[in-house]
């Protein structure tokens, strides 16, 4: 009933999707059977049947990609989600993009990445795989639950990927058979027209995947009551986790500080939050899972965090696709009316997890030790007078694994701090159900609160990090050994209070808290080296984790430099003095105005200058020079120009993002970007009502002459036929001229070039541009009585003919004028070829009587058996030269010559004085001083990590 | 009493500690009526009046924007802000400011623009008709 529509992608998508989910509970159902009944025979079948179901999942889940993809690509508006993220003029590798844009994307992202590990799991993990396997197959249905678009009354569940455009929408259009000729997909928006929107999701999202593989064997070590065995496999598997969530969410970091204009790489926000909580909490998972598989304690916590990781990231995901989030988050979420399916997901996964937990509490192995008491039940002297029993033993309080322990309780309590403020708008929610008359709470400045929190943290992390170092498993002989740690300690202590003396010469510490942060950092990064040479001897194998803590050392160095020394040089206090209004403190100028080619000093020695900028496609882009000077105002060759843009919508009327532009040096950074600019530029519909307000006088341009205003005068150069301005753009068979000014002030000797143009377009007609010259305030314009005067006086012109052959010179008022041949390729710039055309250009190179030389090209041409001649001229000579026609009998041309009399030709064009100045940018520039040691610090840590993995894989530990 | 219990409870005690000291960081959603009432620093949520001039002068001055908001209560305030004026400022669906009442004006430290049209326009272009 509608024309041209493809119903068949979004039916098989549909069907993939139905497919999925029912083959993902199935699998869970036939491992969870293959798992209870794994002492009896059919334990096999049961396997087999889970397995296969999981292909079944796994074919479904990448044929759900594969249709979304394939609408994406295609460009199939007719779908919803085509239409709202893809538009026809989209680069094609942004598809990846407008794929995980929204939730049904990022869902299935996520249900991409179970299915990898999934198989990897079938393929490596042995006995584990029934247990495991259960419950991602079981996440797997529920997440496959979320993309199903089914309705049952009015309850939907899941948002369908593939629902049409005419069902979502009600909209007058959807009545015409052929509406989707007429529908154009929205686009994507600008912002994630980037390629760390191709990168960034899918490792972050694999990172959240991966969490649920710890989670799994943790439930099955419950479950199973292998509460031991279980160990190994989940430590490969979280070490694996916490390296790729930690890089998804660097990569977060660098995508905001490089693409980003708010001038950082962390802000606190929720989304950034919910994302670093799981990544803390499976830290402290590894930690005790390490004291667990050297000592035997710590099991009970290790289920515990690893349990907590997975809910965690299950939480983070209801907070940012529930829409609760709004108005504490700078990132924009969709509502899809999830929030009751997402609060179900959490709960199912949590109380599965917790009533596991604490219904094998008492089963999960301690280590013990035979103790004798007294003999109470005795009740004759024949029996034992005591007897044995066996008592849980402590961590002593100098062993490696009781400051471990103690490590990842800190790190959980600063995971449960994030989490804490971040969940506002959840208890405010929940509290508001329950007294309608609650007033909600919100954090009055969620940057310092966490900044000060997270400071604590981070000292007891650098403390512990550093003499846990030195500290040994199972420690039975300290008296033996204090000495020895003794002096590795001492050693740190005084290498960490001379490297915090050495780092507060170049940071500004400003408080006592944040001198033992550094103090702090200082002495994990001192331990870690000496235990790097002195323990393990720079055995690379062994390094991961001295490696991890010295990095941790590094990033808080870096948080430190950065924010510390963070300093904004785009604040002139000079110039802006007096025309401020109201107090103003120093620390509230960020911003400072960049009148365009006027230098303007800013702090720390730099003259910033606003160059010029540039259109392409949708982006503006701004160069901006920088100069250093020293003290005595002296060039000090430092020099570069950075390039902010901003990207307008496909109207061009309005900007929708500014991106940065940073110059980066091995020790500082300085970012920039536009952070407003002139409400003309902003808005066409403005700039518009401006110009109409304007009072323009006119006068009459004559070539070689000069126009007085009443403030300045204007030498009229010339006409050109290529002209150049900032919003045109040539296309071929246009008729384009510019007029060639050069305007000064009366009082001032300085020249501005100004060209105001128009041109005829055929297929949508004529177009003036004013030229703009913003130091002296002025709009000149030319106007359609113009044209008229410059094709009138063409008309007007008396051509000499001459009979030409190649390579003959003739001579006109004194003009040598060569032919040199004709030429096939035609460039003139009026000339639209078109088949069956026949088309030859005369190449003419003309010598004045002053002895410049100039060429023409003008154009002889058969189209549908008429013949035509396009003229062409040298507007510097004032000559003009067509191409009359051709004898091909006696091999001349005839070429017609004329010179046009410039005095003649009186071009009345329209001067604005006063207007207002449009040629500014308001530019924000922030120096980041060490901003290197946060990328090099955060590296490192993952890093280690990576190698602890590696070690555990190769040696099978 | 075993140390991880001393340790636990001492954990434990930082915890409430640090949550004690937060108490001051929080701050609760207000109408204008209610901070000109308390004159404490409050989080305020309402829409831009654009029928109101918007105040924003760069070659005066680049960090001063000034502009009208209407609160959930539909009452009108001025509100000042020492800041560039953001981009997409007069898009925004709905602004969220941290900050206090100073006499008739609402001074803000921080400002949240919710602009949901920025990334999806709910209308339907017309694709002009060729041949």
């Amino acid at each position: 009933m509608y024309d041209n529509e493809h119903l068949l992608a979004g039916q098989i998508g549909h069907l993939c999707v139905v497919l999925s989910f029912v083959a993902a509970l199935f699998a869970a159902f036939a491992y969870f059977m293959a798992t209870m009944r794994r002492q009896n025979a059919d334990t096999q079948s049961w396997r087999n049947i889970g397995r296969f179901s999981f292909l079944i999942h796994a074919a479904g889940t990448l044929g759900i990609i594969a249709s979304l993809f394939y609408i994406l690509v295609k460009k199939h508006y007719e779908y919803e989600y085509a239409w709202a993220n893809i538009s026809d003029d989209l680069p094609v590798q942004y598809v990846f993009s407008a794929f995980w844009k929204e939730q049904q994307g990022s869902f299935l992202l996520w249900s991409f990445w179970h299915v990898v590990l999934g198989m990897v799991l079938i393929a490596r993990s042995g006995k584990w795989e029934t247990s495991v396997m259960t419950t991602i197959a079981l996440a797997e249905a529920v997440i496959a639950s979320m993309i199903l678009g089914l309705y049952f009354g009015g309850f939907r569940l899941g948002a369908s990927p593939f629902d049409l455009l005419r069902d979502v929408m009600e909209a007058p259009i959807f009545a015409q058979q052929d509406y989707l000729s007429k529908v154009k997909g929205q686009g994507l928006n600008p912002l994630l027209q980037n390629y760390w929107m191709t990168i960034h999701p899918p490792t972050l999202f694999l990172g959240f995947a991966s969490t649920i593989v710890p989670f799994s064997y943790a439930v099955a070590g419950l479950w199973l009551r292998e509460h031991k065995t279980w160990l190994k496999p989940a430590l490969q598997w979280s070490l694996f986790s916490g390296a790729i969530l930690g890089t998804g969410v660097l990569m977060g970091g660098a995508w905001a500080y490089e693409a980003l204009s708010f001038g950082g790489y962390w802000a606190w926000d929720p989304v950034e939050n919910t994302s670093i909580v799981p990544w803390l909490i499976l830290l402290a998972g590894i930690h005790t899972n390490l004291v667990a598989r050297a000592t035997g304690h710590s099991i009970r916590s290790t289920y515990a965090f690893y349990l907590l990781a997975f809910i965690m990231v299950l939480y983070s995901t209801y907070l940012t696709r529930s829409g609760i989030l709004g108005d504490t988050s700078a990132h924009a979420f969709t509502e899809m009316g999830l929030s009751v399916q997402l609060v179900l997901f959490i709960g199912l996964f949590s109380g599965l997890g917790l009533w596991l937990f604490f219904s094998r509490w008492k089963g999960v192995p301690q280590v013990t030790t035979t103790k004798e008491i007294p003999n109470t039940r005795a009740s004759n002297a024949e029996e034992a007078p005591f007897r044995e029993i066996t008592v849980a033993v402590e961590e002593s309080a100098v062993s490696r694994e009781f400051w471990m322990f103690i490590g990842s309780l800190v790190l959980f309590l600063s995971a449960l701090m994030m989490t804490g403020a971040t969940s506002l708008p959840v208890w405010n929610k929940i509290v508001q159900s329950i007294i309608p008359e609650y007033v909600p709470l919100a954090l009055k400045n969620p940057m310092s609160h966490h900044n000060s929190i997270q400071t604590g943290i981070a000292i007891f992390i650098g403390v512990l990090s550093g003499i846990a170092q030195f500290m040994r498993y199972n420690e039975r002989n300290w008296q033996g050994y204090a000495k020895k740690f003794a002096f590795h300690i001492g050693i740190a202590l005084v290498g960490a209070a001379i490297l915090t003396w050495l780092n507060a010469q170049w940071i500004n510490v400003q408080a006592w808290q944040l001198y033992v942060l550094l103090f702090t950092a200082m002495f994990t990064v001192v331990v870690n080296f000496d235990y790097l040479f002195s323990v393990i001897r720079g055995n690379i194998k062994l390094a991961g984790s001295a490696i991890s803590h010295v990095g941790f050392g590094a990033l808080i160095l870096g948080i430190m430099s950065t924010g510390l020394n963070k300093a904004w040089i785009s604040s002139n206090s000079f110039a802006m003095e007096g025309l401020i209004e109201g107090a103003q403190s120093d620390e509230l100028s960020k911003s400072v105005l960049l009148l365009k080619e006027a230098a303007m000093p800013v702090k720390e020695g730099y003259e910033a200058t606003y160059e010029k900028d540039t259109i392409e496609r949708q982006t503006r882009t701004f160069s901006v020079r920088f100069k250093k000077r020293d003290e005595n105002g002296k060039d000090t060759g430092t020099e570069f120009v950075l390039n902010p843009n901003v990207m307008y919508d496909r109207q061009f009327s309005k900007v929708v993002a500014s991106n940065p532009s940073t110059q980066h040096y091995w020790n500082y950074d300085i970012f920039t970007h536009v952070s407003s600019l002139p409400k003309a530029e902003l808005d066409k519909d403005f700039a518009k009502q401006q110009e109409d307000s304007l009072r323009f006088d006119k006068y009459e341009a004559i070539i070689g002459d000069t126009i007085f205003t009443k403030k300045h005068y204007l030498i009229v150069e010339g006409l050109t036929k290529q002209p150049t301005h900032p919003d045109y753009k040539p296309e071929k068979g246009d008729l384009a001229f510019g007029l060639k000014l050069s305007v000064h002030a009366l009082d001032d000797p300085k020249a501005y070039a100004a060209e105001p143009m128009l041109y005829l377009r055929m297929a949508s007609g004529g177009f003036t541009l004013p030229a703009t010259v913003g130091q002296l305030q002025m709009k000149i314009r030319l106007t359609e009585a113009s044209i008229e005067q410059i094709l009138k006086a063409e008309d007007a012109l008396q051509y000499a003919d001459f009979k030409v052959k190649e390579g003959e010179v003739f001579t006109w008022n004194g003009y040598q004028i060569q032919f040199k041949g004709a030429e096939r390729e035609i460039k003139h710039p009026a000339y639209v070829a078109q088949p069956n055309d026949i088309a030859v250009a005369a190449g003419l190179y003309i010598t004045a009587p002053d002895g410049r030389t100039a060429e023409a090209h003008p154009v002889y041409l058969i189209r549908d058996n008429r013949p035509y001649s396009l003229k062409d001229d040298v507007p510097a000579m004032g000559l003009h030269f067509r191409f009359q026609n051709i004898d091909p009998a006696a091999g001349t041309l005839t070429i017609g010559v004329a010179e046009s009399n410039e005095s003649m030709r009186r071009i009345p064009i329209e001067i604005a004085e006063n207007a207002p100045r449009s040629d500014y940018i308001v530019l924000e520039a922030i120096v980041f001083p060490g901003i290197n040691l946060v990328w090099a610090g955060s590296i490192l840590m993952l890093l280690g990590l990576a190698i602890s993995l590696l070690r555990r894989l190769m040696s099978r530990l | 009493m075993k140390k991880t219990h001393l340790i636990g409870i001492a954990i434990l005690a930082i915890a409430i500690g640090v949550l004690i000291s937060a108490s001051n960081d929080v701050t609760t959603y207000a109408t204008l009526a209610q901070a000109k009432q308390s004159g404490d620093k409050v989080k305020l949520v309402g829409l831009l009046v654009k029928d109101r001039p918007v105040e924003y002068n760069p070659e005066k001055d680049p960090n001063f924007l000034a502009f009208y908001i209407k609160d959930e209560k539909g009452e009108v305030g001025r509100v000042e802000l020492h800041a560039a004026k953001p981009q997409d400022f007069e898009r925004s669906e709905q602004i969220v400011l941290t900050g206090q009442m100073e006499g008739e004006n609402f001074t803000a430290s921080d400002m949240l623009l919710k602009c949901p049209s920025k990334y999806k326009d709910q209308e339907v272009y017309v694709r002009e008709k060729r041949g």
